[in-house]
């Protein structure tokens, strides 16, 4: 008879397996490699017959990451204070050190049970410093000290992540509870979530909206000799074998970057939102308009909307477009219907089709100039033919005949 | 006005004079057996029973309600129409109007059976006017319900797969279910053997693992189509003590069953004309007449091929989208409408394979057509259960195939007719599977140092698994140490665990998928230049990329159909049972086998004749299982030379792959029979069992013990077949030989 062991050496071919791990740890009372443990800022957390690792490292609030400065945060929070927008990103109400920039770094994908976070980083921004605190698990079992470490300490109000709302939150929450008959309660929770903001502003600037390609591209923050998230989960594998704190301190230098990152793109987003009618790029401009709009801040839209299209971007027609539909809706005609005549003035193309047919509406139902409207719909419609003749699309001109009927009939009245 | 429309009973009469049916058999109507409704039954739940007319219960229905009452675990055996759903939503509903806290899992074995059910209760729950919330839980479920069905959900619908990859890996969404969980409803359960029996009855154990966690211990309330053992069977699945409830009390209509025998249509050969033809007939006479009509057939072609004709044959009179085909590889909402359609009564034949044996509503069928014996006793009653659900006179008719097996069955039809049902077997403890779902179950919760897998001892397992770098060890735990999710790799529907894709590239710029299928049969279904049917419409395979796993098929209208060979080549590697006869010797153990596709036919539709063929180009399949040989002992022939032995052993493998699965409830697919000249392990003439599915399901190891009978079934088989020298009925066509049929008989004389 074959013994379990060499039937499953046998099978091993039909049993996919995956990933490294360490070899069965021997039992220790004292923890491994402590010196060099403190030699990376860390001290070990112990609670319940268990410990986990703080570090804590602290930054001069004139430390520079990437464009800006750490300390620049305390600018961004004083004008959201006296800024009257709101806005979803606004600081107004809280305290800078309130914030809380929050990254994990986690041994799989997506938030089943046996995903688990070993290291929760945050870092925070004082009157006179900054300082960022990282929870490490020093192995699987310790998940409990893990959690008693950071939900003891951390007296936050407001979490700024990215992209944390649909990943690291919910992680967070299975973990919390797998233990929670251990652990205090799991805090409510606000959120900035800024990768809605950059996917918002950046979706048709940047190919990527990856935390590391928006700091490159637009923080310009540089990273040398940065290790890549997705080793993070085979490094710790690694980590558990060695128990060496050097195999595991290229994931949490990234993770310390990771969170200083957090605080230069909350700043960044601020002074744009804040300062929106200095944009640069006419894109981020025009989106961040319609952000504005979205959110009911009709009147910073309009503003914003207005510089793209003064511009000779080729966002202005989009801005004048949707800045006539502000317009309309508030029943400013005037100035609604100069945009239009603009759009049309444009030549053929979109825009001066959808111009022409609002000046056909506007006439015919503001205005009761059956004439001056039918004028319009026939343009509209003159338009309309030429744009299917160069694009081919299979649009039906039904609309625009119904229209031109309809007001050939008033006119006849 | 075309001829008079007949009725059943007109056709019925006929019938009776056709010189082909072979045996009449009448199953009376019954009358209904019932009794009061329990006492403690809640006054709404009873007075939403009488505003459907409902005064009493059948028999098993209280049974079941009294027993769940009393705290036992509970596996009700009753056949179709015969109101079981009562037997577990009566003690769920009473349970949660007493306590809206109370939560209950509904486990199906499809899709659409969970949908039905979940109409079904819906109806219940507005009468009884409770805030009771019930809903499925699936691939289809779109996020917001799924929210809510988490939430809130008093009676959450699913199947083995969703629990298995959906649920239980994210029990940390679900604490309220698992707190709460009072009942788990496992429907059909005789569906649950062989393979996937195996690997369901492993995720119930990672479903206890998870309940105990959260401090819950439900109850199990299975159901079951008639089988020999279903006490074991849901005592197996669920590791629970289970009370059998089998007093049927339902009434049911005057059942005719039909054994057809098609005509001789070769004398010499024995060869019988093709049951699909004869089944195509009897189906367009019924079809005609507007009877509603299901026609089972054994394979994914052969449903296209009746398809294709009965469609033809009906077309100017009910239109050809009247007759549907229904089965396993169609898309969730292709088979939504044909289900629809059979209940309003649009459709009016269905061409199935055995995906409608289950219990889905479908309406008021009149007839069934059996294309071939499905190969169980079990089976069968199931599939002529789809007739006749409304109580009235129905008729069955099953049409036998040229095989051994059919043979057999529709010559000997009291052995269909008084032989017990088949035994559903499983093997939760099968190696692959539960190293599989120990994983799984480690990925849910870190194991600890004592604990076992439902009473199974796995440390080596987890050992095992600590050494290949999946789990973590520290101290007294185990602990899940991957970055991959290990429920998404295990698949407990097939042997292999990566479907391929099929993919419509007919029109170009807008490709679609159509349908999947398990690496196994695509092997000699979708090679390259194969045929492949869908929902009657033919589509030749282009390009197979194995390493993705796609084939690529486009629309052609040709008339033939492909039939591929598999060559399989077979290694002993371990011998770990031996017994041994004068002039043979049985064995059991592990061995390795080559699966290889090698050529492929193309035949013609309406003759089967051969029309040319083609080589297939794909690698070797590797699998490591269990099997039981029989080897006859060389020197008991010593006048035999080896081409005249490989004959003799072709037939009798013929023979052997339909008797085996006789005396093992398997689908004779999950059992492989192969005959060596000279085997290497013990250089003797041999035939393996062996079990198609790595690490062994149990097949071959309980043929082990019953080598002798299933040899003497053989030979009684081959004997009784009144060809001359072997036919397509016993030895088969591969046997070419004249003497095959005397050598196979000499040969199993030798190894009785």
């Amino acid at each position: 008879m074959m013994s379990l062991k060499q039937k499953l050496a046998r099978l091993k071919g039909h049993m996919p397996t995956h990933s490294p791990v360490g070899e069965p740890e021997r039992e220790a009372t004292d923890i491994p490699y402590l010196d060099k443990w403190r030699d990376w800022n860390a001290e070990p957390f112990f609670f319940d017959g268990d410990y986990c690792f703080i570090r804590e490292v602290v930054y001069p609030l004139d430390a520079r990451h990437g464009m800006y400065r750490l300390g620049d945060l305390h600018d961004v929070h004083n004008k959201w204070q006296r800024s009257s927008l709101s806005h979803p990103l606004s600081s107004a109400g809280h305290d800078t050190s309130d914030l809380f920039f929050f990254d994990t770094e986690t041994t799989g994908l997506g938030s089943g049970a046996g995903n688990t976070i070993f290291l929760l980083g945050h870092a925070r921004v004082y009157e006179d410093r900054v300082v960022v605190r990282q929870h490490f698990l020093p192995h699987p079992g310790a998940e409990v000290a893990l959690y008693q470490s950071f939900l003891s300490e951390v007296d936050y109000t407001t979490l700024v992540t990215y992209n944390g709302k649909a990943f690291d939150w919910p992680v967070v929450k299975t973990r919390h509870t797998l233990i929670r008959d251990h652990v205090p309660k799991l805090p409510a929770f606000g959120h900035f979530d800024l990768y809605h903001a950059a996917r918002r502003i950046w979706r048709y600037r940047l190919e990527s909206l990856r935390l590391a390609q928006v700091e490159k591209n637009i923080l310009g923050v540089e990273r040398t000799e940065d290790v890549p998230g997705f080793l993070a989960p085979m490094l710790y594998f690694d980590f558990l074998s060695t128990k060496h704190p050097d195999s595991i301190a290229g994931v949490l230098r990234h993770n310390e970057m990771d969170v200083l990152s957090l605080i230069a793109l909350y700043i960044h987003l601020s002074k744009q939102i804040l300062q929106a009618q200095a944009i640069e790029h006419a894109s981020e401009q025009l989106e961040m308009a319609r952000w504005f709009d979205a959110v009911g801040e009709a009147d910073e839209a309009k503003k914003v909307y207005g510089k793209v299209a003064e511009s000779d971007a080729k966002e202005a027609a989009k801005a004048k477009w949707n800045l006539s539909m502000i317009y309309k809706k508030e029943k400013k005609h005037d100035e609604a219907i100069a945009l239009w005549q603009e759009l049309l003035a444009r030549g053929n193309d979109g825009w001066s089709v959808k111009a022409a047919i609002e000046l056909a509406k506007v006439y015919e139902h503001h205005y009761k100039q059956p004439e001056r409207a039918y004028e319009y719909a026939q343009i509209a419609y003159h338009e309309w033919k030429e744009l299917v003749r160069t694009h081919r699309t299979n649009e039906s001109p039904h609309e625009f005949l119904r229209r031109l009927e309809r007001l050939e009939r008033k006119i006849k009245k | 006005m075309l001829s008079k429309r007949k009725t059943l009973q007109e056709i019925v009469e006929e019938w009776k004079k056709n010189e082909h049916v072979v045996y009449w058999h009448t199953v009376p109507e019954r009358e209904a057996k019932v009794v009061p409704y329990p006492e403690s039954l809640h006054p709404k739940l009873r007075e939403s029973l009488e505003k459907r007319g409902i005064s009493a219960l059948y028999t098993h229905q209280k049974d079941a309600y009294e027993a769940v009452e009393a705290g036992k675990n509970i596996v009700a055996v009753t056949p179709t129409a015969s109101g079981k759903t009562l037997c577990y939503n009566l003690p769920v509903l009473q349970t949660i109007l007493h306590n809206p806290d109370a939560r209950a899992l509904y486990l199906f074995p499809t899709k659409a059976l969970a949908q039905d059910q979940k109409s079904a209760l819906n109806e219940i729950i507005a009468e009884i006017e409770a805030t009771i919330y019930c809903d499925t839980y699936d691939g289809d479920t779109s996020p917001v319900i799924r929210q809510k069905v988490r939430k809130a959900g008093n009676i959450v619908i699913t199947n083995p797969d969703m629990l298995h990859s959906g649920i239980l890996p994210h029990h940390t969404k679900w604490v309220s279910l698992f707190e709460n969980l009072r009942f788990v409803v496992i429907d059909e359960l005789h569906t649950y053997r062989g393979v996937f029996g195996s690997h369901v009855a492993n995720v119930i154990r990672r479903l206890k693992r998870i309940c105990r966690f959260y401090g819950s211990e439900p109850q199990f309330i299975c159901t079951s189509a008639t089988i020999a053992n279903p006490k074991e069977l849901a005592e197996t699945l669920t590791g629970k003590e289970a009370v059998l409830i089998d007093r049927n009390g339902a009434p049911a209509g005057k059942k005719h069953f039909v054994f057809y025998n098609p005509p001789v249509v070769n004398p010499v050969l024995h060869i019988r004309k093709s049951a699909v033809l004869e089944a195509k007939s009897i189906a367009s006479e019924l079809l005609k007449h507007r009877i509603q009509t299901i026609v089972f057939a054994k394979s994914r072609v052969r449903v296209e091929l009746l398809l294709s004709y009965l469609q033809q044959l009906v077309k100017h009179e009910l239109g050809s989208r009247s007759i549907r085909a229904y089965r396993g590889g169609y898309l969730p909402s292709e088979r939504r409408a044909i289900e629809k359609g059979l209940r309003s009564g649009e459709i009016y034949g269905v061409v199935s394979t055995n995906a409608l044996e289950l219990g889905v509503d479908i309406g008021q069928l009149q007839a069934c057509v059996i294309t071939g014996y499905p190969g169980t006793i079990a089976s069968t009653w199931q599939q002529a259960g789809r007739a006749g659900r409304r109580q009235e006179e129905s008729v069955v008719v099953m049409v036998a195939s040229s095989s051994p097996l059919d043979q057999y069955i529709i010559q000997h039809p009291s052995y269909f007719l008084e032989r017990n049902p088949e035994t559903a077997r499983l093997n939760p403890n099968n190696l692959i599977i539960l190293v599989d779902h120990v994983k799984c179950a480690a990925f849910e919760l870190p194991f600890r140092r004592g604990e076992t897998f439902d009473g199974v001892d796995v440390e080596e397992v987890l050992e095992f698994l600590t050494e290949e770098r999946v789990l973590y060890r520290r101290g007294e735990k185990w602990y899940w140490m991957s970055d991959s999710f290990p429920a998404h790799g295990i698949s407990l529907r097939s042997a292999s665990q990566e479907n391929v894709v099929i993919i419509d590239i007919s029109q170009t710029g807008a490709h679609r998928v159509i349908g999947e299928m398990d690496r196994f049969s695509a092997m000699t279904l979708l090679h390259e230049e194969a045929i492949y049917l869908h929902q009657g419409i033919q589509y030749q395979v282009e390009t197979l990329d194995w390493e993705e796993k796609k084939a690529y098929v486009r629309e052609v209208d040709v008339d033939y159909f492909t039939d591929a060979n598999l060559a399989v080549e077979l290694k002993v590697l371990e011998e770990d049972r031996k017994r041994e006869t004068s002039a043979a010797e049985i064995g059991f153990g592990d061995v390795m086998v080559l699966a290889k596709a090698t050529i492929f036919k193309k035949l013609k539709l309406e003759t089967h004749e051969n029309i040319g063929s083609g080589p297939i180009h794909l690698p070797e399949e590797e699998l490591h299982t269990n099997a039981a040989w029989i080897s006859i002992k060389r020197e008991w022939l010593p006048h035999w030379n080896d081409a005249r032995l490989e004959q003799g052993l072709i037939g009798i493998a013929h023979v052997l792959q339909s008797v085996a699965p006789l005396f093992l409830m398997c689908d004779p697919s999950d059992l492989h029979v192969v005959a060596q000249v000279k085997s290497v392990h013990n250089e003797q003439p041999t035939i393996f069992f062996y079990d198609r599915y790595p690490g062994g399901i149990g097949l071959s190891d309980a043929l082990y013990q019953v080598m002798g009978q299933v040899l003497a079934e053989a030979k009684q088989m081959i004997e009784r077949c009144p060809c001359e020298s072997g036919c397509p009925s016993c030895v088969g066509t591969d046997a070419w030989s004249t003497h095959a049929k005397s050598d196979a008989k000499r040969l199993l004389h030798m190894l009785k």
